[in-house]
Protein backbone atom coordinates (compact mmCIF):
# COMPACT_ATOMS: atom_id res chain seq x y z
CA UNK A 1 0.00 0.00 0.00
CA UNK A 2 1.71 3.10 -1.09
CA UNK A 3 -0.02 6.31 -0.10
CA UNK A 4 1.27 9.88 -0.01
CA UNK A 5 1.54 11.99 2.98
CA UNK A 6 -1.92 13.94 1.79
CA UNK A 7 -3.70 10.85 1.95
CA UNK A 8 -2.30 9.55 4.82
CA UNK A 9 -3.42 12.55 6.74
CA UNK A 10 -7.35 12.64 4.82
CA UNK A 11 -7.42 9.23 6.24
CA UNK A 12 -6.19 10.55 9.46
CA UNK A 13 -8.73 13.04 9.66
CA UNK A 14 -11.58 10.64 8.89
CA UNK A 15 -10.43 8.34 11.91
CA UNK A 16 -10.23 11.21 13.95
CA UNK A 17 -13.85 12.25 13.46
CA UNK A 18 -14.94 9.14 13.57
CA UNK A 19 -13.70 8.49 17.05
CA UNK A 20 -14.41 12.42 18.07
CA UNK A 21 -17.39 13.50 16.17
CA UNK A 22 -17.55 16.93 19.04
CA UNK A 23 -14.40 18.22 17.48
CA UNK A 24 -15.52 17.38 13.49
CA UNK A 25 -14.21 21.45 12.98
CA UNK A 26 -10.90 21.31 14.39
CA UNK A 27 -9.75 17.68 12.71
CA UNK A 28 -10.72 19.08 9.79
CA UNK A 29 -8.93 22.33 10.09
CA UNK A 30 -5.80 20.77 11.07
CA UNK A 31 -3.09 20.43 9.55
CA UNK A 32 0.40 18.34 10.01
CA UNK A 33 1.78 21.01 12.79
CA UNK A 34 -1.32 20.53 14.53
CA UNK A 35 -0.35 19.48 17.91
CA UNK A 36 -2.50 16.37 19.29
CA UNK A 37 -3.28 17.21 22.83
CA UNK A 38 -3.15 20.85 23.23
CA UNK A 39 -4.89 21.70 19.78
CA UNK A 40 -7.33 18.33 19.40
CA UNK A 41 -7.58 17.91 23.36
CA UNK A 42 -6.43 14.28 22.99
CA UNK A 43 -6.54 12.36 26.13
CA UNK A 44 -4.25 9.10 26.79
CA UNK A 45 -7.28 7.33 26.36
CA UNK A 46 -8.24 9.01 22.96
CA UNK A 47 -4.79 8.33 21.91
CA UNK A 48 -4.63 4.98 22.77
CA UNK A 49 -8.50 4.75 20.79
CA UNK A 50 -7.03 6.14 17.63
CA UNK A 51 -4.05 3.81 17.37
CA UNK A 52 -6.28 0.92 17.98
CA UNK A 53 -8.15 2.20 15.43
CA UNK A 54 -5.16 3.23 13.18
CA UNK A 55 -3.82 -0.42 12.76
CA UNK A 56 -6.91 -2.25 12.08
CA UNK A 57 -7.38 1.06 9.24
CA UNK A 58 -3.70 1.15 7.77
CA UNK A 59 -2.97 -2.93 8.96
CA UNK A 60 -0.24 -2.19 10.82
CA UNK A 61 0.94 -2.86 14.57
CA UNK A 62 2.30 0.19 16.89
CA UNK A 63 5.37 -0.37 19.27
CA UNK A 64 4.53 0.48 22.93
CA UNK A 65 3.87 3.70 21.96
CA UNK A 66 1.83 5.99 24.28
CA UNK A 67 0.19 9.60 25.01
CA UNK A 68 3.74 11.23 24.75
CA UNK A 69 4.89 9.34 21.60
CA UNK A 70 3.26 11.36 19.19
CA UNK A 71 3.19 15.19 19.76
CA UNK A 72 1.95 16.33 16.78
CA UNK A 73 -0.19 15.19 13.38
CA UNK A 74 3.33 15.06 11.50
CA UNK A 75 4.67 12.62 13.76
CA UNK A 76 1.79 9.94 13.29
CA UNK A 77 2.35 10.36 9.57
CA UNK A 78 6.04 9.56 9.93
CA UNK A 79 5.37 6.74 11.75
CA UNK A 80 2.58 5.61 9.77
CA UNK A 81 5.07 6.00 6.28
CA UNK A 82 7.49 4.13 8.02
CA UNK A 83 5.65 1.20 8.77
CA UNK A 84 3.44 0.94 5.27
CA UNK A 85 6.82 1.29 3.23
CA UNK B 1 14.33 -30.79 25.65
CA UNK B 2 11.22 -29.79 27.34
CA UNK B 3 10.36 -26.16 25.95
CA UNK B 4 10.32 -23.74 29.77
CA UNK B 5 6.98 -21.60 29.61
CA UNK B 6 7.46 -18.16 30.53
CA UNK B 7 4.65 -17.99 33.34
CA UNK B 8 4.96 -16.29 36.55
CA UNK B 9 4.28 -17.97 39.50
CA UNK B 10 1.10 -18.24 41.50
CA UNK B 11 2.74 -19.65 44.53
CA UNK B 12 4.08 -16.28 46.41
CA UNK B 13 -0.20 -14.85 45.84
CA UNK B 14 -2.02 -17.58 46.72
CA UNK B 15 0.77 -18.41 50.38
CA UNK B 16 -0.12 -14.54 51.15
CA UNK B 17 -3.62 -14.97 49.78
CA UNK B 18 -4.15 -18.16 52.58
CA UNK B 19 -1.48 -17.42 55.51
CA UNK B 20 -3.05 -13.24 55.52
CA UNK B 21 -6.69 -14.53 55.23
CA UNK B 22 -7.89 -15.90 59.14
CA UNK B 23 -6.12 -12.14 60.83
CA UNK B 24 -7.97 -10.22 57.66
CA UNK B 25 -11.18 -11.87 58.55
CA UNK B 26 -10.81 -11.41 62.13
CA UNK B 27 -9.60 -7.86 61.52
CA UNK B 28 -12.08 -6.50 58.90
CA UNK B 29 -15.19 -9.25 59.39
CA UNK B 30 -16.17 -8.52 55.90
CA UNK B 31 -19.62 -8.60 54.32
CA UNK B 32 -20.66 -9.09 51.16
CA UNK B 33 -24.12 -7.76 50.15
CA UNK B 34 -25.32 -7.95 46.61
CA UNK B 35 -27.04 -5.30 45.10
CA UNK B 36 -29.60 -7.91 43.22
CA UNK B 37 -30.20 -11.00 42.51
CA UNK B 38 -28.34 -10.82 38.93
CA UNK B 39 -25.52 -9.45 41.20
CA UNK B 40 -25.39 -12.53 43.26
CA UNK B 41 -23.89 -14.90 40.35
CA UNK B 42 -20.19 -15.31 40.86
CA UNK B 43 -17.98 -13.71 38.42
CA UNK B 44 -16.39 -16.38 35.90
CA UNK B 45 -14.02 -15.99 33.18
CA UNK B 46 -12.33 -12.58 32.30
CA UNK B 47 -13.61 -9.56 33.65
CA UNK B 48 -13.08 -5.80 34.79
CA UNK B 49 -13.42 -5.20 38.70
CA UNK B 50 -14.18 -1.48 39.33
CA UNK B 51 -14.21 -0.21 42.71
CA UNK B 52 -14.15 3.47 44.97
CA UNK B 53 -10.44 4.07 46.19
CA UNK B 54 -11.19 5.75 49.29
CA UNK B 55 -8.15 4.10 51.42
CA UNK B 56 -5.03 2.37 50.82
CA UNK B 57 -6.05 -1.04 52.24
CA UNK B 58 -8.91 -1.17 49.22
CA UNK B 59 -7.21 -3.77 47.18
CA UNK B 60 -7.13 -6.14 50.31
CA UNK B 61 -11.22 -5.17 50.91
CA UNK B 62 -11.46 -6.01 47.13
CA UNK B 63 -9.82 -9.76 47.90
CA UNK B 64 -12.07 -10.56 50.34
CA UNK B 65 -14.87 -9.04 48.69
CA UNK B 66 -14.46 -11.52 45.72
CA UNK B 67 -12.31 -13.86 47.54
CA UNK B 68 -12.70 -17.15 45.10
CA UNK B 69 -10.85 -15.09 42.10
CA UNK B 70 -6.69 -13.96 42.03
CA UNK B 71 -6.92 -9.98 41.34
CA UNK B 72 -4.83 -8.38 39.14
CA UNK B 73 -4.85 -5.19 39.63
CA UNK B 74 -3.65 -2.37 37.46
CA UNK B 75 -1.01 -0.39 39.43
CA UNK B 76 0.44 3.40 38.31
CA UNK B 77 4.60 2.93 37.73
CA UNK B 78 5.20 4.94 41.29
CA UNK B 79 4.02 2.29 43.67
CA UNK B 80 7.26 0.37 42.15
CA UNK B 81 9.52 2.59 43.06
CA UNK B 82 11.55 0.69 45.35
CA UNK B 83 12.97 -2.96 45.01
CA UNK B 84 10.75 -3.91 47.83
CA UNK B 85 7.56 -2.43 46.16
CA UNK B 86 8.27 -4.08 43.20
CA UNK B 87 8.80 -7.53 44.56
CA UNK B 88 5.49 -7.29 46.04
CA UNK B 89 3.45 -5.88 43.27
CA UNK B 90 5.40 -7.82 40.57
CA UNK B 91 4.45 -11.22 43.02
CA UNK B 92 0.83 -10.24 43.38
CA UNK B 93 0.54 -9.90 39.41
CA UNK B 94 -0.13 -5.86 39.60
CA UNK B 95 0.09 -4.03 36.16
CA UNK B 96 2.39 -1.47 36.05
CA UNK B 97 1.08 1.78 33.82
CA UNK B 98 2.42 5.05 33.57
CA UNK B 99 -0.14 7.60 34.16
CA UNK B 100 0.72 10.28 32.32
CA UNK B 101 1.71 8.28 28.97
CA UNK B 102 -0.81 5.45 29.21
CA UNK B 103 1.12 3.06 26.38
CA UNK B 104 0.26 0.08 23.93
CA UNK B 105 2.37 -2.10 25.82
CA UNK B 106 0.30 -1.78 28.98
CA UNK B 107 -2.89 -1.67 27.61
CA UNK B 108 -2.51 -4.83 25.13
CA UNK B 109 -0.67 -7.24 28.45
CA UNK B 110 -4.37 -6.28 30.21
CA UNK B 111 -6.36 -7.16 26.97
CA UNK B 112 -4.11 -10.14 26.76
CA UNK B 113 -5.10 -10.95 30.37
CA UNK B 114 -8.31 -10.38 30.10
CA UNK B 115 -8.76 -12.98 27.00
CA UNK B 116 -7.34 -15.40 28.81
CA UNK B 117 -10.49 -15.34 31.80
CA UNK B 118 -8.60 -13.53 34.30
CA UNK B 119 -10.03 -10.53 36.83
CA UNK B 120 -8.47 -7.24 36.36
CA UNK B 121 -9.44 -4.90 39.10
CA UNK B 122 -9.09 -1.38 39.06
CA UNK B 123 -9.65 1.66 40.49
CA UNK B 124 -11.23 4.31 37.94
CA UNK B 125 -11.27 7.26 40.17
CA UNK B 126 -7.29 7.21 39.47
CA UNK B 127 -6.19 8.17 42.91
CA UNK B 128 -7.17 7.53 46.40
CA UNK B 129 -10.03 10.04 47.42
CA UNK B 130 -9.80 9.79 51.07
CA UNK B 131 -13.92 10.14 51.65
CA UNK B 132 -16.79 8.42 50.60
CA UNK B 133 -17.90 10.56 47.57
CA UNK B 134 -17.83 8.83 44.35
CA UNK B 135 -15.42 10.48 41.71
CA UNK B 136 -15.34 11.10 38.37
CA UNK B 137 -14.49 7.73 36.36
CA UNK B 138 -11.84 7.60 33.58
CA UNK B 139 -12.92 6.23 30.35
CA UNK B 140 -9.80 3.30 30.13
CA UNK B 141 -11.81 1.00 31.60
CA UNK B 142 -14.72 0.81 29.05
CA UNK B 143 -12.22 0.89 26.12
CA UNK B 144 -10.68 -2.28 27.46
CA UNK B 145 -13.69 -3.39 28.13
CA UNK B 146 -14.98 -2.98 24.61
CA UNK B 147 -11.14 -4.20 23.05
CA UNK B 148 -11.61 -7.51 25.28
CA UNK B 149 -15.71 -7.73 25.06
CA UNK B 150 -15.49 -8.17 28.40
CA UNK B 151 -18.11 -7.57 30.99
CA UNK B 152 -17.78 -4.89 34.24
CA UNK B 153 -18.62 -5.67 37.45
CA UNK B 154 -19.07 -2.29 40.12
CA UNK B 155 -18.13 -2.96 43.61
CA UNK B 156 -18.62 -0.52 46.62
CA UNK B 157 -16.26 -0.43 49.41
CA UNK B 158 -18.11 0.91 52.69
CA UNK B 159 -15.93 3.17 54.47
CA UNK B 160 -15.19 1.96 57.85
CA UNK B 161 -15.81 4.86 60.45
CA UNK B 162 -14.31 3.05 63.26
CA UNK B 163 -11.82 0.11 63.19
CA UNK B 164 -13.81 -2.32 65.09
CA UNK B 165 -16.80 -1.60 62.87
CA UNK B 166 -17.36 -4.47 60.00
CA UNK B 167 -16.30 -4.18 56.28
CA UNK B 168 -19.00 -4.17 53.85
CA UNK B 169 -18.38 -4.67 50.32
CA UNK B 170 -21.41 -3.92 47.72
CA UNK B 171 -21.16 -5.87 44.84
CA UNK B 172 -23.57 -4.44 41.32
CA UNK B 173 -24.33 -6.85 38.57
CA UNK B 174 -21.76 -7.20 35.66
CA UNK B 175 -22.52 -4.45 32.86
CA UNK B 176 -21.13 -5.45 29.30
CA UNK B 177 -20.37 -1.87 27.46
CA UNK B 178 -19.89 -4.04 24.10
CA UNK B 179 -23.55 -4.94 23.84
CA UNK B 180 -24.39 -1.11 24.41
CA UNK B 181 -22.43 0.35 22.14
CA UNK B 182 -22.14 0.39 18.08
CA UNK B 183 -19.01 -1.71 16.83
CA UNK B 184 -17.06 1.53 16.60
CA UNK B 185 -18.19 4.00 19.86
CA UNK B 186 -16.58 7.55 19.98
CA UNK B 187 -14.79 8.68 22.63
CA UNK B 188 -18.55 10.33 24.29
CA UNK B 189 -20.21 6.98 23.79
CA UNK B 190 -17.38 5.71 26.30
CA UNK B 191 -17.52 9.22 28.30
CA UNK B 192 -21.19 8.36 28.74
CA UNK B 193 -20.72 4.75 29.90
CA UNK B 194 -17.99 5.34 32.27
CA UNK B 195 -20.70 8.20 33.62
CA UNK B 196 -23.48 5.39 33.71
CA UNK B 197 -21.22 3.11 35.90
CA UNK B 198 -20.27 6.12 38.05
CA UNK B 199 -24.07 6.28 38.44
CA UNK B 200 -24.12 2.52 39.18
CA UNK B 201 -21.24 2.52 42.18
CA UNK B 202 -23.40 5.54 43.53
CA UNK B 203 -26.68 3.29 43.60
CA UNK B 204 -24.16 0.44 45.44
CA UNK B 205 -23.19 3.57 47.82
CA UNK B 206 -26.76 4.76 48.61
CA UNK B 207 -27.05 0.41 49.44
CA UNK B 208 -24.04 0.73 51.90
CA UNK B 209 -25.48 3.80 53.35
CA UNK B 210 -28.72 2.39 54.13
CA UNK B 211 -27.12 -0.56 56.10
CA UNK B 212 -26.18 1.92 58.58
CA UNK B 213 -29.03 3.44 59.06
CA UNK B 214 -31.12 0.94 59.54
CA UNK B 215 -28.36 -0.14 62.25
CA UNK B 216 -28.60 2.80 64.06
CA UNK B 217 -32.15 3.77 64.03
CA UNK B 218 -33.06 2.85 67.36
CA UNK B 219 -30.62 4.29 69.09
CA UNK B 220 -30.70 7.99 67.73
CA UNK B 221 -34.53 7.82 68.42
CA UNK B 222 -33.77 6.70 72.12
CA UNK B 223 -31.35 9.34 72.24
CA UNK B 224 -33.45 11.47 71.28
CA UNK B 225 -35.50 10.74 73.61
CA UNK B 226 -32.91 11.02 76.44
CA UNK B 227 -31.78 14.33 75.50
CA UNK B 228 -35.61 15.41 74.97
CA UNK B 229 -35.55 14.39 78.28
CA UNK B 230 -32.32 15.67 80.38
CA UNK B 231 -33.75 19.20 78.75
CA UNK B 232 -37.51 19.47 79.79
CA UNK B 233 -35.79 17.97 83.51
CA UNK B 234 -33.03 21.09 83.21
CA UNK B 235 -35.50 23.54 82.17
CA UNK B 236 -38.34 22.38 85.18
CA UNK B 237 -35.08 22.86 87.29
CA UNK B 238 -34.20 26.19 85.98
CA UNK B 239 -38.28 27.07 86.50
CA UNK B 240 -38.34 26.06 90.10
CA UNK B 241 -34.92 27.86 90.65
CA UNK B 242 -36.68 31.34 89.14
CA UNK B 243 -39.46 30.52 91.48
CA UNK B 244 -37.93 30.04 94.75
CA UNK B 245 -36.91 33.34 96.90
CA UNK B 246 -33.37 34.42 97.15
Amino acid sequence: MQLSRKEILEKLQDIMISINDNDRERIEACTEQTRLVEDLGLTSVGMLYLVIVLEESFRIKFEDVGAATFSTVAKVIDYIEEKIK
Amino acid sequence: MKKRKNKKSYFFYDFVKITAAIPGLLWFRPKRIYASEAAKQRIRGGALLIANHSSNIDPIILMFGIYYRRHHFIATKELFDTRFKRFWFENFHCIEIDRENFGMGSFRSIIDMLKADKLISMFPEGHVTNNEEVQKFKSGMVLMAVSSGKPIVPVYIKVRKRFWQRQYVIIGEPINPTAMLQKMPTLSDMDRVAELLREKEKELKEIADSIGLKKRKKPIVKNDANKKSSIHKESQQDEIRDKTPV
